[in-house]
């Protein structure tokens, strides 16, 4: 397979609502993409768009409905998705595209428009469960991860506090992300533990919000970048995806092994043999904070239960040993569902090109990894 | 394991009822804004160019689907278009008739990429290709800046 590097990466800004429609979303950040690509979109052989279920935006075909705005005007065009982990994988498949040989210059575009669902996106995630076994029930989403950061907590015996350092790290990491929803410098843990319970133990601050926002990558062969004389590329070494059993209820929740999987995929394919020690930086997906924490130990960057302690002793703050989400992630920067690619994969290309500005790794980093859950991964250096 | 008597009606089985309810609330966008306030206070229909394809489209982008241009300059869409293609419904979403068939038209315009669907307010029997027509607006104090301030499109010679 041949050798796949991000040349370019762009974004809106994530906010509750923004007036641009979702086409015109996915225009600015695939513009932006381009422009810092030094390309044209005559110069894309394919398109690959990852966006949530049409029910968030209200657009049924939605991918086919936000096209032009991808940039995939009469091109080969495909979307993708596969639940939070679109925002990870849309690139996974952007990869393909290119390290196959069936194209040499790819975009990558993810959109999500969650505020056109009234009155909250949480009515339509209502409908992922069980039709018979759990809606008759009236169950929320929230539920589910409420249970999950209390099988954690459990476990491990970690404290509340500590999983509550993750919030206050990212609201303060995304000061310096242009596009940030919920950067917060003054935050606290108190004001995390202080904040309204939604479903016990999660509370409003342990929570991403909804937003709407799009962004974009541009992914290229080694040949194209040798040809076209770009200097900033960031390699993607390897990649991997798993998923568990789709009976969450057959899990045990305190490790996502399904992560582990798939990070021991892509760190074969990467011939990382100590993730810890070879790995300067990660941006796991944390749409909830105790979710950084689950997923670092799920990509073997912290043993089991050891993921708070690394948190309490400031290992994952910026300019700690292992920076973890130090764009800001989910908690700081918003969640658009498929569209935090630009937390995710866009922030490893920054960093690694030295483009983070206020959000740069103090030190010099080589390598990173980037996750999000629907189960998935891939890892880049 | 299969049924083997014929029924359509899914409530005579054992069944559970559901419902996904979903309800929005979309922004009209960049572009969109200034079409339909252009409609609403001034009855006109605007267009977005691309100066660098040499493009004109409606309904009016914020970017040029081709050249990938921001497009900033709007132009009006001349008043006068043509019928590109009809089609008559017979029958309404559920599959019953409708007392009397809708007209329905793909209408373009000279220079202008793109076009609109819309009612054609004519009686069936004149509906055909070609056919040049004018937009027919509400009364200005009706215009809300929506699509269906436009009632139709009319002949422009009857």
């Amino acid at each position: 397979m041949r050798k796949v590097g991000v040349i370019g990466a762009g974004m809106t800004l994530f906010r509750r609502r923004l007036q641009e429609t979702g086409k015109e979303m996915c225009f600015e950040a695939t513009k932006m993409a381009l422009d810092s690509a030094g390309l044209t979109r005559a110069d894309i052989d394919m398109v690959v768009n990852g966006t949530a279920p049409d029910a968030f935006d209200g657009v049924h075909m939605k991918g086919e409905y936000l096209l032009d705005g991808c940039g995939g005007y009469r091109k080969p065009y495909t979307r993708v998705f596969t639940g939070g982990g679109t925002g990870v994988f849309s690139s996974i498949a952007g990869w393909w595209h290119v390290a196959s040989g069936l194209a040499d210059a790819v975009l990558v575009v993810n959109e999500e428009k969650m505020s056109s669902c009234q009155p909250h996106p949480q009515s339509v995630f209502a409908h992922i469960w069980d039709p018979i076994l759990d809606r008759p029930l009236r169950p929320n989403l929230v539920w589910i991860f409420a249970m999950e950061m209390n099988r954690y907590m459990h476990v491990h015996g970690v404290k509340k506090e500590d999983i509550a350092r993750v919030a206050v790290k990212n609201k303060r990491n995304a000061v310096g992300h242009p596009c940030a929803q919920l950067a917060d410098p003054k935050i606290t843990v108190d004001d995390v533990l202080n904040s309204e319970v939604m479903a016990w133990p999660v509370q409003r601050l342990d929570i991403s919000p909804p937003s709407d926002g799009a962004s974009a990558i541009v992914l290229a062969s080694e040949d194209f970048i040798r040809r076209r004389k770009i200097k900033d590329r960031a390699w993607m070494s390897g990649v991997g995806w798993c998923i568990d059993s789709t009976m969450w209820t057959d899990r045990d929740l305190y490790f996502p092994e399904y992560v582990a999987r798939a990070a021991q995929t892509a760190y074969k394919r990467a011939k990382i043999s100590d993730p810890r020690r070879e790995i300067d930086f990660a941006e796991p997906y944390d749409p909830f904070d105790y979710k950084e924490l689950h997923h670092l130990e799920g990509l073997l960057l912290a043993k089991k239960g050891e993921a708070p302690i690394l948190t309490r002793e400031g290992v994952t703050e910026r300019d700690g040993d292992l920076p973890v989400c130090p764009s800001g992630g989910l908690m700081g920067v918003g969640n658009p569902i498929a569209a935090t690619m630009g937390q995710k994969i866009g922030e490893l290309f920054w960093q690694l090109t030295n483009q983070a500005g206020k959000r740069q790794i103090p030190h010099e980093v080589h390598t990173g990894v980037a996750q999000a859950w629907g189960d998935l991964m891939p890892l880049w250096w | 394991m299969t049924f083997l008597e014929r029924t359509t009606d899914a409530r005579r089985f054992r069944q559970w009822e559901g419902n996904v309810e979903a309800d929005y609330i979309y922004t009209s966008g960049v572009a969109g804004e200034r079409f339909f306030v252009a409609l609403r206070d001034d009855g006109k229909m605007l267009a977005s160019r691309c100066t660098a394809c040499g493009l004109d489209y409606l309904p009016p982008r914020l970017f040029c689907e081709d050249c990938f241009l921001e497009l900033t300059e709007f132009v009006d869409v001349p008043p006068e278009g043509r019928v590109a293609a009809v089609t008559m419904a017979h029958l309404d979403r559920r599959g019953t008739p409708l007392s009397r068939p809708q007209v329905w038209a793909l209408v373009t315009f000279e220079g202008i990429r793109g076009g609109l669907v819309h009612r054609l307010l004519v009686p069936p029997a004149k509906a055909r290709v070609g056919l040049a027509v004018r937009a027919k607006l509400k009364a200005r104090g009706d215009r809300v800046g929506a699509i269906t301030d436009i009632e139709g499109f009319e002949p422009v010679r009857s």
